[in-house]
């Protein structure tokens, strides 16, 4: 199985290098795996997943993550368009828009035609169970179903990671149950790579793998023999 | 959804704001529609009534004051003068008088020539012309309808029966309501044959018609003026110019105002939606899309302010003008200066909040609160 995310030697300083958000960090990710990292707040865990995103440059070091070099390349943003769907903790929905056409935002950078983004934001929405609220405006939903929608939004132009950052933080707990299993079911329908950063280790636990930053170091890199394990057993 | 629906729909999230920056830039566009209409309005009034007939130039006596269809008078042999004067190609005199017309109390008889009609702008649009002397008129297309005659009636002039030749129309605004008939048949029914209004000069071909003015001037100047000389024609179109500038700088301060509050609105704009703009990169948006997107809002804005702004203006000028005298002209230069400032506007007012927004870091944008 190819590694999708080859990271060496990360490092990211801030306010002049005082602060060091990640120190040296050396990660690989599977395709199709399901990550999640956690730490305590200020770790460095969120910063890794901007650097993953291409939301965040590095100092030093390199990041490689499907087939783009991140610290080279010029048109990050035609990587975050076509190789990650981002799902924040909080929903972050456009409110004057409807819910189908809040999904249809990031298809905006595609090729797509009207008619081709609103065909496939329906069948976005039916995945997430959300068909019949097309037409509503995020106001009109509750917090699960808004974050539902997010991830519809995130699953928009097919991308090959999923980075959510807290995706349930927001949620209680029985809402966060059914959001995460519609997220890991979505990660295996289309064989997406699902990179979570959590605190909560029930959250983490889901994942094929936990990573463990702290102080900006990886002091665990989980182990993914489990998963090679599950491969071979699917 | 378009991308072009989605930019549409943006400014007016914030409506009182949206509202507030298209008043302010309505008021800006409506100034520039209405003083546009009256300058135009002016200057074509201005214009008729200068390029009188084909006439270079017309002039009267020194104590008329200026007036060019007032009553005063001058000697009939100042035609002969000025027919004599080097340069001068055509001199014919024209007669005005108040006198009872039809039904009319008093209404404007102008005798003139039968064969100086030409310079009178006129052109026969039935009929024909009068012949010299006889009880024989023509009538403006304006007065004619308006009194339901027409070639063949006859009309009561100074208590004589005049016979309807003619209908005809000019570009004189002045011109348009009168009767014509010839100028020795005014002297008769005034009991004046020595006496005219004005005289319709027109130069020599290749002449200039300020030179021969001048000319004019310097030799009759104690008893004649060039009413309607070049000069004055100059100094006419300096002043009209001189309105024109103040509307171009009433339009460059409506720019400079507009500008400000579009600046405002857009900036208050990206400032609320800089969680949002953060999510836009986060899915893969250029800076180039996001720069369009904020620029085309403030169009948006603009140009729906330079559409409400030309109906306000047109409609305004065209109920309050006629109230004061005024016949404005809206010609389509007035509505391209409009819209142009208003892309103008949109484009200054909306470039600098989108270029704020571009630059904003994306992981900033998102951790915005």
């Amino acid at each position: 199985m190819s590694n999708i995310v080859e990271i060496n030697n990360l490092v990211k300083t801030y306010e002049n290098g005082h602060i060091k958000a990640l120190n040296g960090i050396d990660l690989t990710i599977c395709e199709g795996e399901f990550v999640s990292i956690i730490g305590p707040s200020g770790s460095g865990k969120s910063t890794l997943l901007n650097m993953l995103g291409a939301l965040d440059l590095p100092d030093s070091g390199s990041i490689n993550v499907a087939g783009y070099d991140l610290v080279s390349n010029k048109n990050l943003n035609v990587f975050r368009a076509q190789k990650i769907g981002f799902v924040f903790q909080l929903h972050n929905l456009i409110p004057n828009l409807s819910v189908v056409e809040n999904i249809e935002i990031p298809m905006f950078t595609s090729k797509l035609s009207n008619s081709e983004m609103r065909s496939r934001a329906l069948d976005l929405l039916d995945a997430v169970g959300l068909r019949d609220k097309a037409s509503l405006k995020p106001s009109k939903l509750s917090g699960g179903e808004r974050q539902r929608v997010a991830i519809a939004r995130a699953l928009a132009n097919n991308p090959s990671i999923i980075l959510a950052d807290e995706p349930t933080g927001s949620l209680d707990s029985k809402t966060s149950t059914k959001i995460l299993k519609q997220l890991i079911d979505l990660h295996r329908s289309n064989n997406v790579t699902l990179i979570i950063v959590t605190h909560d280790m029930d959250v983490a636990n889901l994942a094929d793998r936990v990573i463990e930053v702290l102080d900006g170091k990886l002091v665990n890199a989980g182990d993914n023999s489990l998963l090679e394990n599950k491969i071979n057993l699917d | 959804m378009s991308f072009l629906k989605f930019i549409i729909k943006n400014p007016f999230r914030r409506k009182n704001s949206a509202i507030l920056s298209i008043v302010g830039i309505c008021i800006g566009i409506v100034v520039i529609v209405a003083l546009g209409g009256i300058t135009n309005g002016l200057v074509s009034t201005f214009e008729e009534t200068i390029h009188a007939g084909g006439a270079d130039f017309s002039i009267s006596g020194k104590e008329t004051g200026g007036s060019a269809y007032g009553t005063n008078t001058i000697d009939a042999n100042w035609t002969d003068k000025i027919a004599n004067v080097s340069g001068v190609n055509e001199a014919y005199p024209i007669y005005v008088v108040l006198t009872s017309v039809g039904d009319d109390y008093m209404n404007t008889l102008i005798g003139i020539d039968p064969n100086g009609t030409a310079l009178a702008d006129l052109s026969i649009n039935e009929g024909r012309i009068f012949k010299d002397n006889a009880s024989e008129a023509i009538l403006g297309k304006i007065y004619a309808e308006d009194k339901g005659l027409s070639v063949g009636d006859s009309i009561k002039i100074d208590g004589e029966d005049f016979k309807i030749v003619g209908i005809y129309e000019t570009g004189d605004s002045n011109m348009a309501g009168g009767v014509f008939t010839s100028i020795s048949k005014v002297g008769d029914l005034m009991d004046d044959e020595n006496s005219i209004s004005n005289i319709y000069v027109k130069v020599d071909k290749g002449a200039d018609p300020q030179e021969v003015a001048d000319r004019i001037d310097a030799m009759y100047g104690d008893n004649i003026t060039t009413v309607s000389s070049v000069m004055e024609m100059n100094q006419m179109a300096n002043m009209l110019n001189m309105l024109q500038a103040s509307s171009w700088g009433i339009s460059l301060l409506a720019i400079v105002v507009g500008a400000l509050g579009i600046i405002n609105t857009m900036l208050m704009s990206v400032f609320e939606r800089t969680r949002e703009i953060g999510v836009l990169k986060a899915v893969g948006w250029s800076n180039r899309k996001i720069l369009t997107m904020i620029v085309g809002e403030s169009l948006v804005i603009t140009l729906l302010s330079a559409v409400i702004g030309s109906i306000i203006g047109v409609v305004l000028c065209s109920v309050l003008c006629p109230m004061m005298g005024l016949n404005p002209l809206f010609t389509p230069y007035i509505f391209i200066q409009a819209f142009g400032i208003a892309i103008i506007v949109g484009i200054i007012g909306g470039l600098y909040p989108a270029t704020k927004a571009v630059k904003l870091p994306p992981t900033e944008a998102l951790r915005y609160e």
